[in-house]
């Protein structure tokens, strides 16, 4: 901004310079001079997003890790990422007193004797819940429409990549204040190292920098946690939005949208108004859940101390399905040669969650070749349309929720008052079974929705006018003002002869649906 | 009218119907946790193992001293009493002289309850679990006490006059005791099956750890001190200060948790967070995009 | 309100009086209000926050004033961008990517011929390029891992049990023979450790009294457990779990992570769950003064599984 007083003539010079859009189009014009940025910003602005409202669960996904940037720079100037051992004192009086981590304790402090501290606490661990919730929404928006092919290819195997790192940065998190639930979580993860063959027991001492617990642990995953994995999300988040922006976004077949087009409203002003109040929206949930909902009651769980355990110890909801396959796995332990490998968590806690992933990365490439398609698309299939693929994702997706179910087998034996061992067993059951169950029902619903003509729209009827010669002629009936876009697809072929009705003898106009 | 074929009509209504029922039972469970005061007095750290242990030539500890709980013996002037409650309530199973021989023809084989000390008849008694419902039940749950607190100790002093025996029934003394020494020990004896909650769960087979959200403190001692069922018993590795600890920071903290940052969600942990992050989270700003875009 | 006005439009070119830049509300009026009134109670709630944030008040009153400007605002602003803003809907062209054949083989060209000129003239120099780039990244790798950790060594096979440590608990009182009635259980610790982390990782050991007399859990363990005590490694042959949970009237020990049961009377072998092996059991014995002892260390590695733990 120019100096006030004095400026009449410069800025009247600038005023005339600026032409007819004011001191703005001065603006763009240094801007220009100096970094071309006229064209490539018309054209940004002018982008179009397609309005179908599946197309905003990334968004959630994108404004949740922002919201975890945020609080997650206010928490670290309070946490002390250290394992020396301190006497707390407070105002939670059954921790006064008691020797506890400095990570412990600063945890707790920043709960309760900073001002919105424990608020910034719960609002980071509930954004982080919501921030995998809504990658693994995103993710299957993507799966099940097919916008994984060519030529996104690339942007899925980066969004799988960003939900392993989420993944495993929500663990890290979860596991820096050191208390007892998450305390335990860790020594499981110790032992998982331990189970790998060969190289484990030299990767576990590497990484716990000796045998557990030590005191590098916590300063070893706050660093990873704060710095190295969000920098990689953040990047990979960059190289993600500008090959959406590049590549242009898939839609959804429909009236006026072609291969070769994009139908929807532009980046400026409409979707920057809707996306940028979403971004609040988003903020805004999070936050009243952080006010409202309790999330990891750290001092009710008391400090870490590896002979202590709690029952009913579990991960947050998106490891909760490695617990369920470590549960429900039977004690298949290899020994022989001289050698353990513990099967029993190998299998289960290493090899299982590769091969999800694995699958997860190579999909696009399967599906390829199983089908044989390797065109351009950036029309998106309904997931109906395709079968086989719906089937095989809910599968998967079943199995996985089977998982995460039998990770509760105590809460439901305590429940329903079953016997624990019951419920286990039939966890084991339900596990293998689902994929099974799940992929010819989803198959079924699929061929079912094809065969049903025009489901989800509503039907303009036919009029049925008789002519003053005598004649029947059908006639559509003018349709809503709402409907146009809908028009129907052209009546398949039947598949099947129904059985004509009775004719009315009635004469006049009747109404029939087409 | 949008028509859909019936099995995905019956699949949507069953993805509906779960997430609908879900947060109701969160609700509920939200409702029974209400968040407690916010203590801010201090105390300093009691001192160590004050406690005077008193022994039998066998080893056996009669006595803890009365510093932190003074155990009473049960009256002896309820023993008249006593045994006509026990022959009118509990002689059918554990038989007429309460050695766990029942009267002949009756099935199933019941604990002597002699020797057991008058802590553990009043427990069982007091807590609803005896007389038992359902005798060939794998575990007695609690439920409202048949007899009334006096009845019980009346019955306890007369089995109590058959064989005199510890423990007798405690009454701590929580005022004096030190919640930090008490989370510290529960968290390392009794979590491992009542949750670092206290809400209980389900153990091996059928049993299970009841919840030790609404136990009366005397209650909590008497279990410690006994081992009530599948419970341990814990006597000489307790001092009568660290048994009270512990029955200060139930009845303080388990019973009464402090949610300042909300509603404990029924103190369930990570998987009702989950919960709540997937469909009220998740679930309410998908609604929104809903809202925002287009839907065809 | 024509069957045109709904076709989607290319933005650029388009006149101001287009029906496609008309907002899509029926009666913008209504809608401004409702926006009006969204923003004025986010506005609200945003001042309200900073007026808690300075009185610091309760946590969920912050969050309350946070969350629920955020949100009205939000709401507004999308209401803005729906019903306000210009309905379209607008088309934009979507160019291939690829570029011709020619161009394509323009690049190939360059990486293949002028690369292979320059490489294949100095075959030795690449080569030894490549060789130093690939010791070097080997070279990085190892320090970098080794300077993360000690080695293993020995460290998973022993724990600080010895010959005659004394069995504590965790404030470093012994334990002595009348201490423990039957059905009794108490965390244990070598004398010494009981504040250390290692001694709570490792070493730690749960005493059990299972009767009065000389208890035999398995052949070839009968002076194990004087008096019906007997001691168990606290760690989860699975994943290292401390298994805390004892059922006295089952007999069992069970990991409160992944439900695995171990049966004391029998060894503590393994019945139910996902743990393959029993708890190594500490022998013990009671000394002159009635104090328990240890006779030695565990006869194998306690703890979970790993590749260098030999078969047993």
């Amino acid at each position: 901004m120019s100096d006030v007083a004095g400026a009449t003539t410069t800025k009247r010079a600038r005023r005339q310079g600026a032409g007819r859009y004011g001191r703005l189009g001065q603006v763009v014009n240094e801007l220009d001079d100096r970094l071309g940025v006229a064209k490539g910003g018309r054209t940004f602005l002018d982008k179009i997003f397609p309005d179908h409202w599946s197309f905003m669960l990334g968004e959630i996904a994108l404004y949740s890790f922002l919201v975890l940037l945020v609080t997650g720079v206010f928490l670290t100037f309070y946490y002390i990422p250290s394992s020396a051992l301190v006497t707390y004192h407070g105002p939670y009086l059954p921790l006064d007193g008691q020797r506890v981590t400095q990570a412990y304790a600063s945890t707790v402090n920043l709960s309760f004797s900073v001002r919105a501290g424990l608020l910034m606490r719960q609002m980071h661990h509930w954004a982080c819940d919501i921030f995998v919730g809504a990658l693994v929404v995103h993710m299957a928006r993507v799966f099940f429409t097919g916008a994984f092919r060519k030529p996104r290819e690339l942007n899925w195997t980066i969004g799988v990549t960003l939900l392993t790192l989420a993944i495993a940065n929500g663990f890290l998190g979860y596991s820096l204040p050191d208390d007892l639930v998450s305390g335990t979580g860790i020594r499981i993860a110790y032992s998982i190292m331990l189970s790998i063959p060969v190289v484990g027991t030299y990767l576990a001492f590497f990484v716990f920098g000796g045998n557990f617990p030590g005191t590098a642990i916590i300063p070893r995953f706050f660093i990873l946690h704060v710095l190295i994995i969000p920098l990689v999300i953040l990047g990979l988040v960059g190289a993600h939005l500008t090959l959406l922006v590049r590549q242009k976004h898939t839609q959804f077949p429909g009236p006026g949208r072609e291969e070769n087009n994009v139908v929807g409203s532009p980046m400026f002003p409409v979707f920057m108004a809707k996306t940028t109040g979403y971004l609040f929206a988003v903020s805004g949930v999070i936050a009243l859940l952080g006010a409202f909902a309790q999330i990891n009651p750290i001092w009710q769980f008391g400090p870490y101390d590896a002979a202590r355990i709690s029952y009913a110890v579990q991960p947050d909801w998106y490891m909760g399905f490695l617990d369920g396959a470590l549960r429900i796995f039977p004690s298949w332990s290899f020994m022989g040669f001289g050698h353990t490998i513990p099967f029993e968590v190998t299998i289960p806690a290493v090899i299982f969650p590769g091969i999800v992933f694995g699958l997860a990365y190579a999909w696009p490439a399967l599906e390829r070749r199983v089908t044989g398609d390797h065109a351009i698309h950036h029309l998106l299939d309904r997931p109906s349309w395709r079968p086989k693929r719906t089937a095989a994702g809910v599968a998967v997706l079943a199995l996985l929720s089977a998982l995460f179910i039998a990770s509760s087998t105590d809460v439901i034996a305590n429940f329903f008052h079953l016997s624990l061992n019951t419920v286990l067993w039939a966890m084991r059951v339900i596990v293998i079974l689902s994929p099974f169950v799940a992929y010819p029902i989803t198959y079924k619903i699929c061929k079912e929705l094809q065969g049903v003509h025009g489901a989800g729209k509503r039907k303009t009827p036919n009029l049925v006018v008789r002519t003053d010669e005598g004649e029947y002629v059908a006639e559509p009936t003018p349709a809503y003002p709402e409907d146009v876009l809908d028009e129907l697809e052209p009546t398949p072929v039947p598949t099947y002869i129904e059985q004509p009705e009775a004719e009315s003898t009635a004469p006049g106009v009747r109404v029939v649906e087409r | 009218m949008v028509r859909r074929p019936p099995l995905a009509r019956v699949s949507l209504a069953a993805v509906a119907a779960t997430l609908a029922l879900g947060p109701l039972a969160l609700l509920a469970g939200a409702a029974g946790a209400a968040p407690g005061p916010f203590q801010t007095t201090r105390r300093d750290a009691g001192t160590p193992n004050s406690s005077q242990v008193t022994r039998n030539a066998s080893g056996q500890i009669v006595s803890y001293g009365d510093k932190w709980i003074t155990y009473r013996a049960p009256s002896s002037a309820l023993t008249q009493l006593g045994q006509a409650l026990y022959m009118e309530n509990c002689a059918s199973c554990h038989g007429t002289m309460a050695d766990g021989v029942p009267a002949p023809g009756t099935v199933g084989a019941y604990p002597n309850l002699v020797g057991l000390g008058p802590a553990t008849i009043d427990f069982w008694i007091v807590s609803g679990r005896m007389p038992a419902a359902d005798p060939t039940a794998v575990q007695a749950p609690r439920r409202q006490p048949r007899l009334t607190p006096a009845q019980a100790e009346a019955i306890a002093a007369w089995i109590n006059s058959i064989l005199p025996s510890y423990p007798y029934i405690p009454d701590p003394h929580v005022k004096r005791a030190n919640v930090a020494t008490g989370m510290a020990l529960f968290a390392l004896n009794c979590a491992a099956c009542h949750t670092i909650e206290g809400d209980g769960d389900a153990l091996a087979y059928a049993t299970f750890a009841p919840s030790l959200r609404h136990i009366p403190a005397y209650q909590v001692a008497e279990a410690i001190r006994t081992g009530p069922g599948n419970m341990p018993r814990f006597t000489g590795n307790l001092s009568d200060q660290q048994v009270d600890d512990i029955v200060a920071y139930v009845t303080k903290y388990i019973q009464h948790p402090e949610n300042p940052g909300g509603f404990g969600l029924g103190q369930l942990g990570p998987v009702a967070e989950g919960f709540v992050a997937l469909v009220i989270g998740v679930g309410l700003l998908a609604l929104i995009a809903y809202w925002i875009g287009e839907r065809a | 309100m024509s069957d045109e006005s709904r076709t989607p439009v290319a933005l650029a070119g388009l006149r101001a009086d287009d029906p496609h830049l008309e907002p899509s509300a029926r009666n913008p009026h209504v809608v401004e209000a409702v926006i009006a009134a969204l923003f004025v109670v986010g506005m609200a709630c945003v001042a309200g926050f900073g007026a808690a944030y300075w009185v610091n008040a309760k946590p969920w009153i912050l969050g309350a004033t946070l969350g629920g400007g955020l949100l009205f605002l939000g709401l507004g602003l999308i209401a803005w961008g729906k019903y306000l803003m210009p309905r379209g809907p607008f088309v934009e062209e979507r160019h291939p990517l690829a570029n011709d054949a020619a161009e394509r083989e323009a690049l190939a060209a360059v990486l293949v011929d002028r690369g292979a000129s320059v490489v294949k003239r100095r075959p030795l120099l690449g080569g030894l390029l490549g060789g130093g780039m690939g010791i070097f990244g080997i070279v990085a790798l190892f320090p970098l891992l080794r300077s993360l950790g000690p080695l293993p060594k020995g460290t998973l096979f022993h724990t600080d049990w010895r010959k005659g440590s004394y069995l504590v608990d965790q404030t470093g009182r012994r334990i002595h023979e009348g201490d423990l009635a039957v059905g009794s259980i108490v965390t244990v610790f070598p004398e010494g450790t009981e504040n250390t982390d290692r001694g709570q990782a490792v070493d730690q050991t749960v005493l059990i009294r299972l009767s009065n007399f000389n208890y035999v859990t398995q052949k070839g363990r009968a002076t194990w457990g004087p008096k019906g005590y007997v001691a168990y490694s606290k760690l989860c042959t699975h994943l290292g779990c401390p298994v805390g949970l004892y059922e006295q009237q089952l007999q069992l020990l069970v990991c409160p992570c992944h439900q695995s049961m171990f049966n004391v009377t029998d060894g503590a072998i393994p019945t139910f769950g996902p743990a393959p092996r029993p708890l190594p059991q500490l022998p013990l014995y009671i000394d002159a003064q009635g104090y328990l002892r240890a006779q030695a260390d565990y006869d194998q590695p306690v703890g979970p599984g790993f590749w260098e733990r030999g078969r047993s």
